[in-house]
């Protein structure tokens, strides 16, 4: 019995090569060729030390794309990224005030935070079907209005205020010659790579994603785990926000500006569709590699600004062009 | 089988003829609900009326707020800086109209704003000649932009949100290169035709733009965008080309955002290639209240541009009720929100009356 039914699906095995992992295959091969690239422009480019410091900072972006990549599984967006990024940080240093003993519940009220306004998000698109794009911008205007508004501007007694020590040496620690910061990446992508292709909860999410409706007549609560998509995207954005006032020292106005468009295109590249239904993390851990050694590379070039913004913009084209294609995709 | 069935094929089919087949005299039309034509007319049009009602309401409040703080109404003066503080807003808010009811989103609407405010400020010399040639070279920059966003979109088969993020990168980018640092000249001649600070003149262009989307909406384009964004398959099986239909509406969006790059120019007298930025995230807001839905084919960039003179005037509102202007962002989201549920929750209430 079991070699008739084993028979013909072996018969129909998948490639080894499929599509989905082929993107992921060139979004490796893209960072490792922009390594190459980099030492060639500049002796010492890849270097160990080079190469771990130039991982430090995909790291940040990787977070960040953790959560975006969540939202757009079930095809939505989350543009609240940049300011619930900021929050977190303002948030961490002006309730601990730098302060070692505050640390620990600063950093729950961070994190809760930034998972209570991303479920906040969610609520509005799950449940009054507000559309994706609309809510975040609008969370994006309000959590801005909010930080801007009771920080005053960043002139608030608490905002010069540094991260505490243990945040700051956290985040500058090396383990086994490999910097915290990475070790972080690594565990969150063995967690979201699990939660999404072991549970329950990832796969009502690719579910959802490639067809709302017939998950949700398949049973499946759509508006519960829309919330929580929504409640991760947030917390990633905090953990970013954590993570990045750790390693600087202190919270700057506008810190989280860079990581919306960043955050997109290193899940795009990763090969994630954007429509929803299909992508895993280790392509999007490849993508916020790739971006950041291409942003590194320009600068070793000594590429003036308005060159990077270009060819940035035309090499996210040229890789849309390679695998971003709708059609073949059903 | 019911009666209606039985009769349905001596029905006759909408727009054509009844068919005179058959002795029988006609069967009875099958009960339906009748609604009378104005009723029909306002269920239809309710995203322009909500956005009417919610300019209506906010010009109310700002008057009465203005009143209560300076004990008169706001005048002439008032509604000259309002309107020509807009105006770039208003047409970037039409660019967005555009594309976003062919089921698409332009994010690249700043970066063209940001490049073609910064030719025109290195071009628009003081002759009239320089001045017309500038304007009209920076159209055509607009509509080149939309071009390389519509082929992109409609023969590289790429999702319009990504296009556009990586085509935003490029165009501010050469805007940047275009002018480095903020400055250049824009003459005041050519303010006072585009901006003109001595009185609102520039309500003339409002009209003017509401009449081109009266018009485009009766050109074979205009029809096409509806019907390629209410349902592209459909469409195509009509005999509109889709993808040629998307390139024009992409180039026609490029050139709007050209000309909300020149009335931004003109409004500040001088060049910068940043400012731009922001019309991006704010034109989608003034679709939305003004609404345009998001999901394509339903919508008018009368009501897009509404929704832009409602975000100026909640602006507006804000500094009179001395809100301390870092908390902007805050009212803004809110009211963005709330709009969106508000009129979500009407449009179900009058489909259900």
């Amino acid at each position: 019995m079991s070699d008739g039914i084993a028979a013909p699906a072996s018969a129909r095995r998948a490639p080894l090569l499929t599509r989905e992992r082929r993107r992921i295959l060139y979004a490796f091969l893209a960072a490792v060729l922009l390594f190459v690239l980099g030492a060639a422009v500049r002796p010492g480019f890849a270097s160990p030390g080079s190469v771990s410091a130039v991982l430090v900072v995909a790291s940040f972006v990787g977070l960040v794309a953790a959560g975006q990549m969540f939202v757009i599984l079930i095809g939505g967006i989350d543009l609240s990224v940049p300011w619930v990024l900021n929050a977190a940080a303002i948030l961490l240093v002006t309730s601990s005030l730098g302060q070692d003993g505050h640390a620990a519940w600063a950093l729950l009220l961070t994190l809760g935070m930034g998972a209570g306004v991303g479920a906040l998000s969610g609520l509005g698109i799950a449940l009054f079907n507000v559309p994706a794009v609309v809510m975040t911008l609008a969370m994006n205007g309000i959590m801005q209005g909010l930080t801007l508004g009771l920080s005053g501007g960043m002139t608030c007694g608490g905002c010069a205020a540094y991260a505490p020590p243990v945040v700051q040496a956290a985040a500058h620690a090396t383990w086994l010659g490999i910097p915290a910061a990475l070790w972080l990446w690594l565990l969150v992508a063995a967690l979201v790579s699990a939660v999404l292709s072991l549970t329950g909860f990832g796969r009502r999410t690719y579910a959802i994603g490639t067809n709302a409706r017939a998950s949700y007549l398949a049973g499946i609560n759509v508006a519960v785990t829309t919330v929580a998509l929504y409640a991760l995207s947030g917390l990633f954005s905090a953990v970013a926000g954590i993570m990045l006032v750790g390693f600087g020292g202190q919270a700057a106005l506008g810190m989280g500006d860079p990581y919306l468009f960043q955050s997109i295109a290193a899940v795009v590249i990763g090969g994630v569709a954007i429509l929803g239904g299909r992508g895993h993390y280790v392509g999007v851990v490849a993508g916020s590699i790739s971006l950041v050694a291409l942003v590194s590379v320009l600068m070793a070039m000594n590429m003036p600004e308005y060159g990077r913004s270009i060819i940035y913009g035309v090499i996210i084209l040229v890789l849309l062009l390679l695998y971003g294609r709708e059609a073949g995709e059903g | 089988m019911p009666p209606e069935a039985a009769g349905a094929p001596n029905l006759p089919a909408p727009g054509q003829r009844p068919l005179q087949t058959s002795p029988q005299r006609p069967l009875p039309r099958p009960p339906q609900r009748h609604r009378p034509r104005w009723a029909h007319a306002l269920t239809q049009n309710l995203g322009l009326e909500l956005a009417v009602a919610m300019l209506a309401a906010s010009v109310a409040i700002y008057c009465g707020i203005y009143y209560a703080a300076q004990a008169m109404l706001p005048g002439g003066f008032e509604l000259t800086t309002t309107v020509n503080n807009t105006m770039p807003l208003a047409l970037a808010a039409v660019a967005q109209t555009l594309v976003v009811l062919t089921r698409g989103i332009d994010l690249s609407v700043g970066g063209v704003i940001d490049l073609t405010n910064a030719v025109a400020a290195i071009g628009l010399g003081d002759t009239p000649a320089s001045m017309i040639g500038t304007s009209l070279l920076v159209l055509l920059v607009g509509a080149a932009c939309g071009l390389l966003n519509g082929v992109l979109v409609a023969y590289g088969r790429l999702q319009p949100i990504l296009v556009t993020l990586a085509t935003l990168s490029i165009f501010q980018g050469l805007a940047i290169r275009v002018l480095p640092q903020p400055g250049g000249q824009v003459p005041e001649g050519y303010t006072a035709v585009l901006a003109n600070p001595a009185g609102p003149t520039s309500l003339l262009y409002v009209v003017l733009a509401a009449l081109f989307w009266w018009g485009l909406r009766r050109t074979r384009l205009g029809v096409g965008i509806y019907a390629v964004g209410n349902d592209e398959g459909a469409a195509e099986a009509n005999g509109i080309d889709p993808r040629r239909t998307k390139v024009l509406t992409y180039m026609l969006g490029g050139t709007v955002s050209a000309a909300a790059g020149l009335f931004l120019a003109a409004n500040a007298t001088a060049g910068d290639a940043t400012t731009g930025n922001g019309y991006t995230l704010t034109s989608i807001v003034a679709v939305v209240l003004g609404g345009v839905s998001l999901f394509g084919g339903r919508g008018s960039a009368v009501g897009a541009m509404l929704g832009a003179f409602v975000t100026t005037m909640i602006v507006n509102i804000l500094f009179f009720a001395h809100i301390d202007p870092l908390y902007q962002a805050f009212y803004e989201g809110l009211f963005l929100v709330g709009a969106v549920l508000l009129a979500g929750g009407i449009g179900r209430l009058v489909r259900r009356a």
